[in-house]
């Protein structure tokens, strides 16, 4: 319980400064945005094609744009060094992973909602049916995309251009998130089937839950490192 | 502390520096630039780790002022104060921080943003969160840099209403007589190694010969 008051406190700090200052959520959505144009420029989607087309370049705009939020995710402890201040405070360093997975779920789903219906819209898609569904295994995979993220943008918090660093380190490991939620995504289109989808879905939860308890564990020693 | 060591690569910043401190005690750590002052501090609070020695805390919570840290800039002043005493499980009433607040001339602040604050009033909104968090051990470092006159005064009415609480504090600075003035005791550091460690008077008659250039030229060591 003391975790959770704790992480709501820091959850509480994100919010107010993410509405005071607004700028990982407006860049996110004019990047996601902006990626879909290109898409729509690029590609032609023909409707034998959506199950085998869609879910990877919708996952393509997720992590691109999810990558915009992990290089900011602890940009306000990096200034004015408010990260020693957060340090020298008794508090459950775990709750600052817990806290920090959650704000960055938050803005990643909030600019899914936008991204999803922007994207049937402009590619003309027939799927309002399979909707929450789609919105499911959407969520599962983006949990992973979160707990990894957050925990390498603080294993990469420290060094020199982490701009850089944090994709180089966090793709090959965000692969088996990734493959799995887009295998999912697509069986679901394909067939709307959830029996056939349940490997991946298995997986995809196996690497949610195995990512999250080791953040958990590790992260007091991430941040102190 | 207990010979307390700590490189950065081949690079010693502290060898060997053992000292205890007593609760209520107020010691001023004096010292050339790159003397390892900062560092001493830092490993004193946790935030670094020695490379060997070991520290032995009575009373855990450490505070820790650095004039122009340690705040959320884009938070306000309120909402800094809250975010702070809630880590540290402190449930000081809204009272208690106005009251806390007002003594460090941040009356009515509590909804401005620390942004708009000057540097002499962010350090005093510091003072302000370490009087009410009561840590066992304050550290101070430079902290007369950013303050006017009333703002010297309200650091060093802090230090002693502090350690009358039993709370001990080290202030490492380069305005020696002020310091003198406040503590009883010095440590005095040259390129990492502890080369004093005694009551004030002491290191007042000593500090011609322990330290060069802890002084501008011309002025004298009296407090």
């Amino acid at each position: 319980m003391e975790l959770l008051r704790q992480a709501c406190w820091l959850l509480w700090k994100d919010v107010r400064l993410e509405l005071r200052r607004r700028e990982s959520l407006m860049s996110m959505f004019f990047f996601g945005a902006l990626l879909l144009f290109l898409f729509q420029f690029s590609f032609e989607i023909r409707q034998d094609r959506v199950a085998e087309m869609t879910p990877g370049l919708l996952w393509l705009a997720f992590v691109f744009t999810g990558m915009l939020a992990l290089t900011q995710l602890f940009q306000p402890e990096r200034e004015n060094f408010c990260l020693e201040a957060l340090l020298l405070t008794p508090f459950d360093r775990a709750a600052l992973f817990v806290s920090k997975v959650i704000f960055n779920l938050i803005l990643m789903l909030l600019v899914e909602l936008v991204v999803f219906p922007l994207f049937a819209i402009l590619f003309n898609l027939q799927y309002w049916g399979l909707l929450p569904s789609l919105f499911a295994v959407t969520f599962l995979g983006t949990l992973g995309f979160c707990v990894l993220g957050t925990l390498f943008s603080a294993v990469t918090l420290k060094a020199r251009a982490r701009e850089l660093l944090l994709p180089l380190v966090l793709f090959p490991l965000l692969i088996p998130v990734v493959l799995a939620t887009i295998r999912c995504l697509e069986i679901i289109l394909r067939s709307g089937a959830w029996s056939e989808a349940y490997p991946w879905l298995r997986l995809l939860i196996a690497f949610d839950v195995i990512f999250m308890t080791a953040g958990y564990l590790i992260f007091e020693w991430v941040v102190e490192a | 502390m207990r010979q307390l060591s700590k490189a950065f690569g081949s690079q010693w910043a502290l060898r060997d520096v053992s000292f205890d401190l007593r609760a209520g005690e107020c010691v001023a750590l004096l010292g050339q630039n790159g003397a390892g002052k900062t560092t001493l501090l830092k490993l004193l609070s946790a935030l670094m780790r020695p490379t060997s020695g070991a520290i032995e805390l009575a009373r855990p919570a450490v505070g820790y002022l650095v004039p122009g840290a340690h705040l959320y800039e884009h938070l306000t002043v309120g909402e800094n104060l809250r975010l702070f005493l809630a880590l540290h499980n402190n449930k000081k009433t809204p009272a208690e921080v106005e009251k806390a607040l007002s003594r460090a001339s941040l009356t009515g602040a509590q909804d401005w943003l620390v942004s708009a604050l000057s540097a002499g009033m962010k350090c005093r909104l510091l003072i302000a969160k370490w009087l009410l968090v009561e840590p066992g051990l304050l550290l101070l470092d430079e902290p007369y840099g950013p303050l006017d006159g009333a703002g010297v005064d309200l650091l060093e009415s802090f230090v002693s209403e502090l350690t009358r609480a039993q709370t001990a504090v080290i202030i490492a600075t380069h305005q020696i007589p002020r310091a003198l003035a406040l503590c009883s005791r010095a440590l005095v550091l040259t390129r990492g190694r502890l080369v004093f460690d005694g009551p004030r008077d002491d290191a007042a008659a000593n500090l011609d010969r322990l330290g060069e250039s802890l002084l501008p030229r011309g002025e004298a060591w009296s407090y």
